[in-house]
């Protein structure tokens, strides 16, 4: 199978601090969870993935075409989405308006449905300056697909919700999986999220030290090194 | 068989929806509103309270174009005096150059807002912020400076036109025209504001970068809004040369930025409707003023907004809604 999406030795700096050095991975299908210590470098390869950074080396293609130096906006249009960390609703809204608003993006979405398996129905017209943080959380979700994405970019979709909230939200994102939806997680919720997806890539200061199956994971040496502590993990 | 006159499902969608907004009792109301000051106007016979009524619609037209594009977008934009003095002195250097007709006067009046607007709105609208507002301040300054420097070059006769056409044979005539203008003007606004398009404005005065995250490119908007916003304030300034009948440097004032900008904040910022309401208190409080207090109106206006701001941001309307929530 050929892959949706491929990062090519991705490498990035801010002013001499190297962030992200030489990554690489690809998804053809199903989720990928992209994990690591804090300072990782997680988020800024979902922002360069998502167009908000541009990397200094290495390119981001997307069905076979890159799109590494498209703005934003045109890489939603092609089909990939991006949530953020800490939350961003539209104040004065209310959560159907933000699916409304978004939902003319890439075609029309169901509305309903959307509502439906993010559990934000009760709430539809609240304005979500009113919203509970787990609905805001959720939210984001709602609006990310209300653009009608091929693939769904989602930093921290669980960061500091309680273990119900997240196991709701969880559930949407296994739902979003059993309807053939592909995702990119940035999490450190480990145990809650890689019972989830197919595929782990672990990135410690800014350079990969793990990509394989969840099952691996734990096991791996650099991996048990980087959280565990013992020394930094072993380049390469 | 009749066929329908309205062939796109597309186009019957937008038919039903715009019917189902223009139902609203707060627009039905703000319209009643407008007719009734006009009738009254008509009954009373006094020239100094259609004058006022005259000085409102202007003061209207001005505010609810602000509120369109700054009120909705966020984005605050202090040349109104610029393309209001633009469509002052258009309409003289017309009349001068031999075009006597009212409407069409009027009309490039019109398009000569939206193209100033628009030429303004395409370089100035990719700045962000206190950038576009500053870029803003300096265009009445401009206007007011190129007027002073060239008169001479553009053939004025004095700092401005004078001896222009009234706008209609009476007072009572120029009051109809430019309520019925106004109704035009706040429909078209009103039903932007209730759309989608409306929708994405709010959505930039909201969190802008959250657009473009999520795949709406939101400087087609911020162009298209600030340019039909212009094209009204365009069209107001070559009605108020043929209501004074002069078309002078004092139509890129300061007072035509002030007075919009604090019916637009009375009536509630981005809510279109309020403003045309809160326009009416407004002026005729001022001339009611003018004529007890003199000059210190001014002072009191300006006493006033920074009152508003600071315990009713939100506004008449805002605050309606609130209480109705």
């Amino acid at each position: 199978m050929s892959a949706l999406l491929e990062v090519e030795g991705v490498s990035k700096s801010f002013g001499g601090n190297h962030v992200l050095s030489d990554v690489s991975f690809s998804l053809a299908d199903g989720t990928l969870a992209l994990v690591g210590p804090n300072g990782a470098g997680k988020t800024t390869l979902l922002n360069i993935v998502a167009g908000q950074l541009s990397p200094d080396r290495g390119a981001v293609r997307f069905r076979g075409a890159r799109i590494d130096r498209l703005p934003p906006a045109r890489i939603v249009h092609r089909g990939l989405v991006k949530t953020y960390q800490v939350v961003r609703p539209l104040r004065s809204f209310t959560v159907a308006q933000h699916i409304e608003l978004f939902s003319r993006v890439r075609g029309s979405v169901d509305a309903e449905r959307i509502l439906a398996l993010t559990g934000l129905g009760p709430v539809r017209d609240r304005r979500a300056g009113e919203l509970s943080f787990g609905d805001l959380k959720r939210l984001e979700l709602a609006k990310a697909l209300a653009v009608n994405p091929e693939l769904l970019l989602l930093d921290e979709p669980i960061g500091g919700l309680s273990r119900d909230e997240a196991r709701r939200i969880l559930g949407s994102l296994e739902e979003l999986k059993r309807d053939g939806m592909r995702m990119i997680v940035v999490e450190h919720r480990l145990l809650e999220t890689l019972s989830f997806v197919d595929q782990v890539v672990a990135l410690d200061q800014g350079r990969t030290i793990f990509s394989g199956s969840p099952a691996r994971f734990f096991a791996d040496p650099a991996v048990r090194a980087a959280y565990l502590g013992g020394g930094h993990a072993p380049r390469g | 068989m009749a066929s329908d006159p309205l062939p796109s499902p597309s186009l019957r969608r937008l038919v039903r929806a715009a019917g189902h907004t223009l139902r609203s009792r707060l627009y039905l109301a703000t319209l009643a509103v407008m007719a009734a000051f006009a009738l009254l106007a008509d009954l009373l016979g006094s020239p100094y309270f259609t004058l006022s009524l005259i000085l409102a619609s202007l003061y209207i037209a001005l505010a609810v174009a602000w509120d369109f594009s700054s009120g909705l977008t966020g984005y605050i934009n202090f040349g109104l005096p610029f393309f209001f003095g633009l469509g002052a002195f258009s309409t003289g250097y017309l009349v001068y150059h031999g075009l006597h007709s009212i409407p069409a006067l009027l009309a490039l009046d019109f398009g000569v807002g939206l193209v100033g607007g628009g030429l303004f709105a395409l370089p100035t609208l990719r700045l962000r912020g206190p950038f576009f507002t500053f870029l803003s301040l300096l265009l009445p300054l401009i206007g007011t400076d190129i007027v002073l420097a060239f008169w001479t070059t553009f053939g004025l006769p004095t700092i401005g036109y004078y001896g222009l056409p009234f706008l209609a044979p009476t007072l009572e005539d120029s009051l109809l025209l430019l309520s019925g203008a106004n109704a035009l003007f706040l429909t078209g606004f009103y039903l932007l504001r209730e759309s989608r398009f409306g929708l994405v404005l709010r959505g930039i005065r909201d969190d802008e970068e959250v657009l473009e995250s999520q795949g709406i490119s939101s400087f087609p908007y911020k162009v298209a809004a600030f340019t039909l916003s212009n094209g009204v304030v365009g069209f107001a300034g070559g009605a108020y040369a043929l209501t004074t009948t002069f078309a002078g440097v004092d139509a890129f004032g300061f007072l035509f930025l002030l007075f919009p900008i604090l019916i637009a904040i009375l009536g509630g910022t981005g809510e279109i409707l309020g403003a045309a309401l809160a326009g009416y208190a407004v002026i005729l409080l001022s001339q009611y003023l003018y004529l007890t207090m003199g000059s210190l109106t001014l002072l009191l206006f300006a006493g006033a907004a920074i009152l508003l701001v600071l315990f009713l941001p939100r506004g008449l309307l805002g605050l309606l809604r609130k209480e109705a929530a």
